[in-house]
């Protein structure tokens, strides 16, 4: 240029490096984090994996004197109450976004769709004592003999509804996790309804097509890998929770068939028993618990990921 | 119109509407079930005593205290780190492998289970010292709020337009300025929203602070030792066989609550006039 | 009258000097796909260079390239040589900064940064010098007088730009660069999005501005270009088809594609 600026600029290519190493630094440490937490459970729970080997998935055995611990029940117990959590909240989480989506009047959906969102808000702990202090009381009281009076004596299906009703037990959970996950497949669902090209939905007005025709034959088919992310979504917050689950559950070490009875949960089992193990191999099974929870909701979550983000790419979105 | 198809319909939107009561019941039954039991051991008492010991009745003063110091040391921590990665994601994201790769596990991250991050803590500082303490504990809440800012941070900063990053380069000023001085400013909505919704998150996970922080009677103001937290009291007081314990327990269940929604709803507001 | 006087003189000036920007050979990558082909241009001092043709014809392109704004993209990239007074602003070692402060860029879109009209134009000004207030300040008036904003924000600077009309923000983007005193402005379509009272002010600013500054302003508005400039470039399809003085461009094209884009023949 004819005249240089007449001040060099005060700092220029070195600030631009430093800010760049920093946030790629804070980037690199989420994936660190990752990996440190598999390699951690990993780690400390080789010695129940030496000691028990393959064994240690299927084992039902669960003697904390006589140190020989599996997961079986565990892991039972996670996957049928996840698996009730699902049953109960899909239906529910769809019908919520239709409603939200194309039933409710305008001005209703924000604060009916904030009320919802409220649900996932609230702390999994409070889901845990109204579980424990009113939920199961009501269940043992109205439903649960109920349940066992009336499908207790048929055959197969029969064996799933048998025992005391004591509340606590895998039903109850079941039911409890599903109301926690509602928001969030609910959410996903609705956003993506929304997303649905108006077009479609509007050639199909055209034909005559009702809200349901429309829900069932363009909504939806559109919407397919998305919904299906959505509830791996649910499914993986199901697998990991807690404090919902714990209160309910009973933390029995049996494996029972009966949904009326106790079982226990990989989180539950934790929660409720790592401060009391008072051996090396105890807290190992526990922690191999957790590396086997750790991955499976990685997976789940992984899978849900890769679905929602194909609904994305059919949008035209960058990211 | 055959009365099959109208039937099917009709059908659909009677489920649809009650899936949304039922959904709604439950938030209800929830929430005044957590009002009236913890309403009814309310009292300034509760801010006033320290946790009791079995069957007398306290206040649970050292619990608020301690969630409020290991909340806010987990912010400390976990803000400055998660808007930096979400800054990178977003000024890099189209371009670098690692910002796509990043994104995905940070997503993956956010809805990891808690107890699995507690026990991640554990391993990492409570194991090594030899005991639990309070300042694990917030490390712990720190990796749960992490993700949380992170996307928030980065979808944020995606909403800023390109013409403002061009507008703000075709001056000559360098790229740490540009993104420090118009970017975040720009952006100031969305990013204090991510924070403090993940606030509301971290003020009520219990899971990760039982074997971190776990608990502690008296009053503490060490992080070095167990430190009470609301979620923990609530979880031994609830499952205990005592009376006064599972009073206590609802009325820390409603304060918790009425932080947590309050924030959240106090949040939603915000961000919506915000975007007006 | 007077103005074609001035066109004239201009004419048999430009013929003489070397030119402010000489771009020689100058190809375009978006990816893989070719943008601009061999371009070459010399933009004159002090006069107001106007690039036409019809969309996609890589106009936009060149401009981004004069400035490198298309650095920000890594999979876009120019080859060959800009000299601006003789040095060559590709060449990776050209510092950025200095060339940004040299060349200022007016995009489409208004985009005033979210903060106070004030901050606004003060940004980049702050940043390569050491001002006192008082200096600040003072630089501020020059150059919202410099865009004829003043009067009309003189006593609200510390207001939100976003406050302004659309003309008005456009103006301010154009007083936030010429807050650094650069020697050459780049208008990438600098009206389309205004309306034509707007556009009418942005015009006149740019007749005032030519004097000092070299301009070099992108339109698929043909009338404007005609209007406000002195030099003309038609471009199509990646390449310069035609340069000229825009008098003779306008009434005597010698290409017949530069003739059937002029009178209407594609879009």
């Amino acid at each position: 240029m004819s005249t240089p600026p007449t001040a060099a600029p005060r700092s220029g290519a070195g600030a631009d490096r430093a800010f760049e190493l920093v946030t790629a630094g804070a980037a690199w440490l989420v994936l660190i984090l990752l990996g440190s937490i598999a390699a951690s459970m990993a780690w400390g729970g080789r010695l129940a994996f030496e000691t028990f080997g393959w064994q240690f998935i299927v084992s039902r055995e669960w003697d904390a004197v006589g140190g020989r611990f599996g997961a079986l029940v565990p892991i039972y117990g996670t996957v049928v109450t996840s698996f009730l959590a699902l049953l109960l909240a899909v239906p529910v989480s769809i019908g919520i976004a239709l409603f939200l989506t194309d039933i409710a009047p305008r001005w209703m959906r924000g604060p009916i769709g904030i009320a919802i969102e409220l649900l996932a808000a609230i702390p999994s702990i409070i889901y845990g004592m109204w579980g424990l202090f009113v939920f199961a009381p009501f269940m043992a009281a109205h439903v649960e003999p109920w349940l066992s009076e009336h499908l207790g004596p048929l055959p197969v299906i029969g064996a799933l509804f048998v025992g005391p009703p004591i509340g606590i037990g895998m039903l109850t959970a079941g039911i409890v996790l599903g109301i926690m996950i509602i928001p969030f497949i609910s959410t996903v669902a609705r956003d993506v309804f929304n997303a649905v090209p108006p077009q479609l939905k509007e050639a199909a007005v055209a034909l005559g097509s009702t809200r349901w025709e429309i829900l069932s034959r363009v909504t939806l088919p559109y919407t397919r890998s998305a919904i299906i992310g959505a509830i791996f979504l649910g499914l993986g917050r199901a697998l990991g929770e807690t404090m919902a689950v714990t209160f309910v559950l009973g933390n029995a070490h049996d494996l029972s068939l009966s949904l009326l009875m106790p079982s226990n949960s990989i989180a539950a089992a934790i929660a409720n028993e790592f401060t009391e193990a008072d051996t090396e191999l105890y807290r190992s099974s526990l922690i191999a618990l957790a590396l086997l929870l750790f991955l499976v909701t990685f997976l789940v979550l992984t899978a849900a990921k890769l679905m929602l983000m194909r609904i994305g790419r059919v949008q035209g979105r960058t990211h | 119109m055959p009365l099959r198809r109208k039937f099917a319909d009709l059908l659909a939107l009677g489920f649809a509407g009650a899936a949304t009561v039922f959904g709604l019941t439950w938030l209800v039954w929830i929430l005044w079930t957590t009002l009236v039991e913890g309403g009814a051991a309310l009292s300034p008492v509760l801010f006033r005593e320290m946790t009791p010991p079995p069957g007398e009745s306290g206040g649970l003063l050292n619990a608020f205290y301690g969630s409020a110091v290991m909340v806010l040391l987990a912010l400390l921590i976990g803000t400055p780190l998660g808007i930096a990665a979400g800054t990178y994601l977003a000024e890099h994201g189209r371009y670098s492998r690692l910002a796509a790769t990043v994104g995905f596990i940070n997503d993956i991250l956010l809805s990891a289970p808690s107890i699995v991050i507690g026990l991640f803590a554990y391993e990492l500082v409570v194991r090594p010292s030899g005991q639990f303490s309070g300042l694990a504990g917030a490390l712990a809440l720190a990796m749960i709020l992490l993700p949380i800012v992170v996307r928030t941070t980065n979808e944020s900063l995606r909403l800023v337009p390109n013409t403002m990053r061009e507008a703000a380069f075709a001056l000559g000023v360098p790229r740490w300025r540009v993104t420090a001085r118009i970017l975040y400013k720009s952006a100031l909505a969305g990013i204090v929203t991510g924070v403090l919704l993940g606030l509301a998150r971290i003020a009520g996970e219990t899971a990760p602070l039982l074997f971190t922080a776990l608990n502690n009677q008296f009053w503490s103001a060490s992080l070095l030792e167990p430190l009470a937290n609301v979620p923990v009291v609530i979880f031994q007081y609830a499952m205990s066989p005592y009376d006064q314990w599972h009073e206590l327990a609802w009325a820390g269940a409603l304060v918790l609550t009425a932080f947590v929604l309050g924030l959240n709803l106090l949040v939603r507001f915000f961000a919506r006039g915000a975007n007006k | 009258m007077i103005e074609i006087l001035e066109r004239d003189q201009l004419a048999a000036h430009t013929a003489d000097v070397p030119p402010k920007i000489d771009i020689r050979h100058v190809e375009f990558f978006y990816g893989k796909t070719q943008a601009l082909k061999s371009v070459d241009l010399a933009v004159p001092a002090n006069a107001v260079t106007a690039i036409i043709g019809p969309s996609g014809c890589g106009k936009s392109t060149l401009l981004r390239a004069i400035n490198r704004i298309y650095e920000l993209y890594p999979d876009q990239r120019a080859t060959g040589e800009i000299l601006i007074d003789g040095r060559n602003v590709l060449d990776r070692r050209y510092s950025l900064s200095a060339l940004r402060r040299c060349v200022g860029m007016v995009f489409q879109k208004p985009t005033p940064f979210s903060t106070s009209i004030r901050n606004n134009v003060a940004f980049a000004l702050s940043y390569f010098e050491r001002l006192s207030r008082g200096e600040l300040a003072d630089r501020v008036e020059q150059a919202l007088r410099q865009a004829a904003l003043w009067d009309e924000v003189k006593d609200k600077l510390g207001d939100s730009a976003l406050s302004l009309s659309g003309g008005q923000q456009q103006r301010l983007c154009i007083a936030r660069t010429l807050a650094v005193r650069p020697e050459i402005i780049l208008l990438d379509e600098p009206t389309s999005a205004l309306d034509p009272i707007s556009t009418a002010r942005i015009e006149e600013l740019i007749h005032e501005l030519r004097r000092q500054f070299t301009i070099v302003i992108v339109t698929h508005n043909m009338q404007q270009a005609a209007r406000v400039s002195q030099r003309t470039a038609f471009f199509h399809l990646g390449e310069l088809i035609e340069v000229g003085d825009t008098t003779q461009i306008f009434t005597n094209p010698h290409v017949g594609r530069t003739q059937d884009y002029i009178t209407g023949r594609y879009g």
